[in-house]
């Protein structure tokens, strides 16, 4: 005989149990009990506090028509969906800010004081140590390689869309500060070396081009698309150097330690010929770096700790780049994983050999 | 309720069906209270009990125990010591109660039930932590001090180096007494801030935040002031001599800024070179963010206005062309994002413990946050108390002897 429990009867009715009987039992008066849930039982407790034999029976007698839907999570709803559109559209916005900052350099190239009237100002690190005339050809080339090699992780990441997304955020948010922080205050050049192209004072046409031929040349002094001077604060080159290491370190495998630290040589190493190179001044470095690497933890940390999106003490939510964070990172649940996968997945079809035919499964 | 050992049959069976175990009412209708305490396990493997029990009779015999420790309490209520404590037995089920041997008479050991010390509070006041963090914010402000008088010396003469091109400047001309109204808002925000502090209940703990988020901010400062110097925004600068290694002279000036709390209201502030970033802006920022967080909500005129005084202030510094306009950028974008960061950090469990999701932790001061932080458990609630308390002299009061004796 199954054994059954009169769930909340008697006087241990202040414990809930959860009343699972089998089916088909029978309670002495040959009652029938269908499965109840626990809130049907919260709701019987108060009633069945009369306790006894009698309330057992009338609770046999009614019909339990009302059901309650038990939602069983989704397993299969997706926590990381892919939303390439999103991706797309944080494309734009990187391309925007990039386009942004280069007619603000060449807006603010027309306003840099000249080298005789104001000399460089006075930098620690210009005290110390040197010019090295060879050393910001080392920065961008290892600027260069870092991206390179982010280009290639990311192509083999599962999650390209969301990490890419992050990503052309992150660098669009930078740059556009960036453009805030070159326009307002213009600072001198670092040193005497720097050619600066001559000013062409309201020449729209001449503008457009160096604009062109900035965008042409990714910024770089390599490839002498960067003959303007005045965006010093803060280093664009510092961003890039950081912001790559970051996200090589982050969605990589925790096991590559040699890889990491071969990303943090190269970044430390181009971040220090900056200086060494008296590109930029130190303050400009300094403060490119905090702002990256703080607004890199910022985002991550809003995005991985799920408990943060629903907490009302959430002083992360005050920025302004709130709203487009929500966009972003509503439907993604869940941390990242550090998954891999080939770039491009061959499509079954190509494999299935078209001998074998289930009938019964395959025909229309 | 009679004893158990004066049950008669009926009463077991009405025990038997009140505690949902009916299947055993009938084999156990001829039992009474006394043979209802003598049950054993033996009894549950030989039939006829092993045909009606699908457990062994455990069931049975763990209400058995519970109903006789319950009339044991009972009976003993005055005399027993503690009662007895139903212990988790090892293995079979939890809650089992103990034996205590003699089924009859009851052993008179007393089993000491431990009773759990008084919750700590959530928000512990330690008042040591907070004279550290005091400690660490006056060290930074003299550090700063120092900083000041030695970049002092680097700033270049404004012949050979002009102001920087500053597209406020180049909108706006100079306002002379704008900076005096920039300093006297600074002042009123912090003496309302102080005054706000002490009427707090949490006192502690949050004096701890603002001067660790203080000093680290004026440490900051000392960074960027000290690798590379501005010149000065405007002609109008009137700077102190260099003394060229006097040191005498350089402390003076230091005790002389620092009693002057950095103000150039109070003649204190003739130094040059400490531009980037701006310090009036920090405590402009900082005071107006304290203020809006550790007052009710509803006073929104009271914030309203600090925040009109802050961004008065903020406005004033650069319409005095007192500091560039990046200074002061950088200088609210800091600060608030410090502020930030660290509520968020105290706010949140999930924050204060390092894990691989908690990008967080990875500041330099993520150390001392901890230190300051661990006994804290939860948000800071807004209670407001006296600083001191107000007792009217005992004399008006009439006196009840019983009590107040």
């Amino acid at each position: 005989m199954a054994t059954t429990h009169l769930c909340g009867e008697g006087d241990s009715a202040d414990v809930l149990n959860m009343c699972v009987v089998e089916d088909n039992c029978k309670l002495p008066n040959g009652l029938e009990h269908t499965i109840l849930t626990a809130v049907e039982e919260d709701r019987k407790v108060k009633r069945t506090k009369r306790g006894g034999l009698s309330l057992g029976l009338r609770k046999g007698n009614q019909k339990h028509r009302d059901y309650i839907k038990i939602p069983v999570p989704d397993s299969k709803n997706n926590r990381l969906p892919l939303e390439w559109w999103k991706t797309g559209i944080a494309f734009v916005y990187a391309t925007f800010n990039l386009i942004l900052t280069t007619v603000m350099i060449t807006v603010v190239h027309e306003r840099v004081p000249d080298k005789e009237s104001s000399p460089p100002l006075p930098d620690k690190f210009f005290d110390y140590i040197d010019r090295v005339p060879w050393a910001f050809s080392v920065a961008e080339i290892n600027g260069m390689v870092l991206v390179g090699l982010w280009f290639v992780q990311w192509l083999f990441l599962r999650y390209k869309a969301i990490a890419g997304r992050r990503f052309f955020f992150l660098m669009g948010t930078l740059y556009l500060y960036r453009c805030v922080t070159m326009y307002i205050t213009t600072l001198p050049v670092p040193g005497m070396h720097m050619t600066c192209a001559p000013k062409v004072y309201g020449d729209s046409q001449a503008k457009v081009h160096r604009i062109l031929q900035l965008i042409s040349g990714g910024g770089l002094s390599m490839t002498s698309s960067n003959l303007m001077c005045g965006d010093f604060l803060y280093s664009g080159h510092t961003v890039m150097l950081t912001l790559t290491y970051l996200f090589i370190k982050e969605y990589s495998p925790r096991s590559l330690w040699w890889y990491h630290l071969i990303c943090w040589l190269l970044s430390a190493v181009g971040v220090v010929c900056i200086l060494v190179a008296h590109e930029h001044y130190s303050v400009d470095v300094v403060v490119a770096y905090f702002i990256t690497s703080r607004l890199f933890w910022w985002y991550h940390t809003m995005a991985n700790v799920q408990e943060l999106r629903s907490s009302p003490h959430n002083y992360l939510m005050n920025t302004w780049w709130n709203p487009m964070f929500s966009f972003f990172e509503k439907n993604v649940q869940t941390q990242v994983p550090c998954t891999f996968s080939w770039p491009i997945s061959w499509p079954p079809s190509c494999f299935k050999n078209s001998c074998k035919r289930y009938t019964m499964v395959q025909s229309p | 309720m009679k004893k158990v050992a004066q049950w008669s049959t009926e009463e077991v069976s009405q025990w038997l069906t009140e505690e949902g175990m009916p299947e055993y009412s009938e084999s156990f209708q001829h039992l009474n209270g006394q043979d209802l305490l003598k049950l054993t396990k033996a009894d549950f493997q030989s039939p006829p009990l092993s045909l009606v029990t699908s457990d062994g009779g455990r069931q049975l015999l763990d209400k058995i125990e519970t109903l006789r420790i319950e009339h044991h309490i009972e009976a003993h209520k005055n005399g027993h010591a503690n009662g007895h404590a139903i212990v988790a037995a090892d293995g079979d089920g939890g809650g089992k109660a103990k034996r205590n041997g003699v089924l009859n008479g009851f052993r008179k050991d007393a089993v000491q039930i431990p009773i759990p010390e008084p919750e700590r509070s959530p928000y512990p006041v330690e008042w040591g932590k907070t004279a550290i963090a005091f400690l660490y914010a006056v060290c930074c402000f003299v550090f700063t001090t120092v900083m000041i008088s030695v970049v002092h010396e680097r700033v270049p003469s404004m012949e050979t180096d002009p102001p920087l091109p500053d597209k406020f400047f180049d909108i706006f001309d100079r306002v002379e007494w704008a900076f005096s109204i920039c300093e006297i808002n600074g002042m009123l925000l912090v003496a309302l801030w102080l005054l706000q502090w002490t009427l707090l209940k949490y006192k502690s703990i949050v004096g701890r935040r603002f001067f660790f988020i203080v000093g680290t901010l004026y440490l900051y400062r000392c960074i960027t002031m000290y690798i590379t110097t501005l010149p000065v925004p405007g002609r109008h600068f009137k700077c102190a001599p260099k003394l060229f290694g006097d040191w005498e002279a350089q402390m003076r000036r230091v005790l002389k800024m620092i009693a002057g709390g950095g103000l150039s209201i109070t003649g204190s502030h003739h130094m040059c070179g400490d531009y980037l970033y701006s310090g009036h802006t920090v405590m402009l920022t900082l005071t107006y963010l304290f203020i809006k967080e550790y007052s009710p909500k509803r006073f929104w005129c009271y914030h309203w206005f600090c925040w009109i005084l802050s961004a008065v202030g903020i406005v004033c510094i650069l319409l005095a062309h007192d500091h560039y306009t990046v200074d002061v950028v950088v200088a609210y974008y800091i600060t608030t994002r410090l502020f930030w960061w660290y509520h968020t950090m105290a706010n949140q469990q999930a924050l204060k413990e390092t894990s691989q999701s908690n990008f967080f932790s990875r500041v330099w001061w993520y150390r001392f946050f901890q230190y300051f932080e661990q006994n804290v458990q939860g948000i800071v609630p807004r209670n407001y108390e006296l600083p001191f308390s107000w007792r009217p002299p005992r004399w008006s009061q009439t006196k009840y002897t019983r009590i107040d004796t």
